[in-house]
């Protein structure tokens, strides 16, 4: 491994107990899990953007939220920046809180909307005692806030989240995550709210503060179309499970894994002249309580095996960085 | 002669802060068999409009001018009853938004359907039932599942037996408002299969509303970009994307990624859309617009004909 990793999983799993009635514990029947995620590895390079797609409940927001340790893993290792911090403590994690962050999906939750802006971002500048005095406390959002385009700043430090638009929200959600100069943020899903017009100008600020400040990203999306055009690498999860995970140039033009071709086949193309016809694969996914044995995929899969059944694939390399987990492939 | 034509409506809505101007003139024609779709980005209006010609305003909202002609029959004038007995549903019918919280969740799936039939026709709910068997088998849902709640249902399925409803009683002309928004793209992919295959088979005039370009190019004949309140560009849907001439059609056809292109540096439009409490004067995309010129922001631009079937309002073109 030559090149520098800013984060490597291996074989992470996070499974929820479901919840019983009384009758089920008196009778002592086994706990069931929700498996969201249920051994998945993978790593992002420094300054790599790396996407984690797949349908909803699929656990890639799962997958984010505990690589951070916002979620405590069931299993599993992760490192970050070569140190293992599967087993930290809350006191040692918050050193590195300031360098991995997480921005997430809902702007219009997930900011306080009794603290004004300047507030929401002095906040975590107060958390890591980032400034030595009110002065400098002033000067680091002055210029973060210039950073994400929220311009005139003493405009927009006085105001609240209510008088602000979507994509200004997520501007300052961004802001928030930048002024503790992270080199690592997880994106959940931060476009999924906002209009289509201004979509490409939050993504656009996101990467050019993290081309500045060589941040990596997970960029947690269900949209190949936006992955498409802003990742490097990319991953399709299928009910906690990494499927397929190659360059995001190759993922999309060479797909091997079949459910990752099914999911390709069904994202809507904006050109009326493409053929409209295309196989689109049946059913739903799953629960992910009990996940069909074997390949979690098989029963509908179009070239299931009988191998398919009873072995889960392992996720193998078939070309130079391009992984599938299928028995068909390879 | 089309089947639903719109002169000039206007639709306000009172808040303490004023009239809401959601939509604020619109003319749109669509023609028997089209699929119309009606795009825009949210808050311009494009709900409202469709609300409009359902006559299912909110208390807070009213129709302050202009005609909805459909078949030759204005549904604004008319009263309520005829409305209601005649045109809601048995012609004209919706497929609501948001198909997850639509249904009522303490009903079985097949007796809410059943009670749009009975409401609507002179029928004996044994025969209403049977005939949501057989929507069910028309839009792909095992019959049998008449008798299941709507938690009992998966997302897709939901939004199927929602427009099993809307077909409940032969409309004619369905209005679909954001059906796949919710729903992952597979079954995305599949609901709009079903769309696509009914409407053919039906025979039905659609009108598609929705914020996603890329679903419209894939189910849509026509198009209508609707901007703040009003129809900015209204053409074929290869024109669409193809020969845009509004500038917010440009910007918004190109602010679309595509799964199929090299990856490349995706555009955005500068600022937001309006607060429609107090709009822009002159063109309301005057504000974003890259092009801009002294009379935009004085003269609102008329909505005029350029060749075929091609409507756009810009002073750029004149």
């Amino acid at each position: 491994m030559s090149e520098e990793m800013e984060l490597k999983v291996v074989d992470l799993k996070k499974w929820f107990p479901v919840r019983m009635g009384v009758v089920s514990k008196l009778l002592s029947r086994k706990t069931k899990y929700v498996k969201a995620v249920d051994g998945v590895s993978f790593e992002v390079k420094k300054g790599e953007i790396f996407g984690l797609a797949g349908e909803s409940g699929c656990g890639k927001t799962t997958t984010g939220k505990t690589v951070l340790r916002l979620l405590e893993p069931t299993s599993g290792e992760i490192y970050f920046q070569g140190e293992n911090i599967t087993r930290l403590s809350k006191s040692e994690m918050k050193h590195l809180r300031k360098k991995m962050q997480i921005v997430y999906q809902d702007p219009y939750e997930s900011l306080n909307p009794r603290m004004t802006v300047y507030d929401i971002i002095s906040e975590p500048i107060s958390v890591h005692e980032l400034a030595d005095s009110p002065a400098e406390r002033e000067e680091i959002i002055y210029n973060v806030l210039k950073d994400v385009e929220l311009v005139p700043q003493e405009e927009f430090m006085l105001r609240f989240p209510h008088e602000l638009s979507g994509g200004q929200r997520q501007r300052v959600a961004i802001a928030r995550t930048l002024v503790m100069k992270p080199s690592f943020i997880v994106a959940d899903e931060p476009i999924s709210m906002l209009d289509v017009s201004i979509r490409a100008g939050i993504l656009k600020t996101m990467l050019r503060v993290g081309e500045a400040g060589g941040i990596s990203y997970i960029f947690v999306t269900h949209d190949l179309a936006y992955a498409r055009h802003i990742c490097d690498r990319g991953a399709i999860m299928y009910l906690g499970k990494i499927v397929e995970m190659a360059p995001m140039d190759i993922l999309v033009k060479n797909p091997q894994h079949p459910y990752t071709i099914a999911l390709m086949a069904a994202v809507p193309i904006p050109d009326p002249r493409l053929e409209k016809a295309r196989a689109i694969i049946s059913g739903e996914v799953p629960t992910p309580i009990d996940p069909p044995s074997g390949c979690r995929f098989h029963p509908r899969c179009s070239r299931c095996m009988e191998t398919c059944r009873v072995e889960e694939p392992a996720l193998c390399e078939v070309e130079s960085g391009h992984y599938v987990a299928c028995h068909a492939v390879g | 002669m089309p089947i639903l034509n719109v002169q000039d409506l206007r639709m306000y809505y009172s808040t303490l802060k004023g009239d809401v101007k959601a939509v604020d003139g619109v003319d749109l024609e669509v023609e028997k068999g089209e699929a119309l779709g009606l795009v825009g980005e949210s808050g311009c209006g494009k709900t409202t409009f469709a609300l409009a010609i359902m006559r299912l305003l909110p208390w807070n909202g009213r129709i302050v001018g202009g005609k909805v002609l459909f078949d030759g029959t204005d549904i604004i004038g008319i009263d309520d009853k005829k409305f209601d007995s005649d045109y809601r549903w048995k012609r004209l019918s919706y497929v609501f938004q948001g198909a997850m919280n639509a249904l009522n969740p303490v009903f079985r799936v097949g007796d809410q359907i059943a009670e749009a039939i009975t409401l609507h026709e002179d029928v004996e709910k044994e025969d209403a039932m049977e005939r949501v068997r057989d929507l069910f088998k028309l839009v792909g849902i095992d019959p049998n599942r008449v008798s299941s709640y709507p938690h009992e249902l998966s997302g897709g399925m939901k939004q199927r037996a929602m427009i099993a409803m809307a077909l409940a009683c032969n409309p004619d002309f369905i209005i679909a408002d954001e059906p796949t928004t919710a729903l992952d793209v597979i079954v995305q992919a599949q609901t709009l299969q079903v769309i696509d295959r009914l409407r053919k088979e039906l025979g039905l005039t659609m009108m598609l509303i929705t914020h996603d370009l890329s679903v419209v190019a894939q189910t849509c004949s026509t198009c209508a970009i609707m901007y703040a309140g009003k129809i900015v560009e209204y053409t074929d849907i290869n024109t669409v994307f193809e020969e845009p001439l509004h500038p917010y059609t440009k910007a918004l056809t190109s602010a679309f990624p595509s799964i199929k292109e090299e990856r490349r540096e995706l555009e955005s439009i500068r600022g937001a859309p309006p607060n429609l409490l107090n709009p822009p004067s002159g063109c309301r995309f005057n504000p974003r617009c890259p092009y801009s010129m002294k009379i935009c922001t004085e003269e609102e631009p008329e909505y005029k004909k350029r060749g075929g079937r091609h409507y756009v309002a810009c002073h750029l073109l004149d």
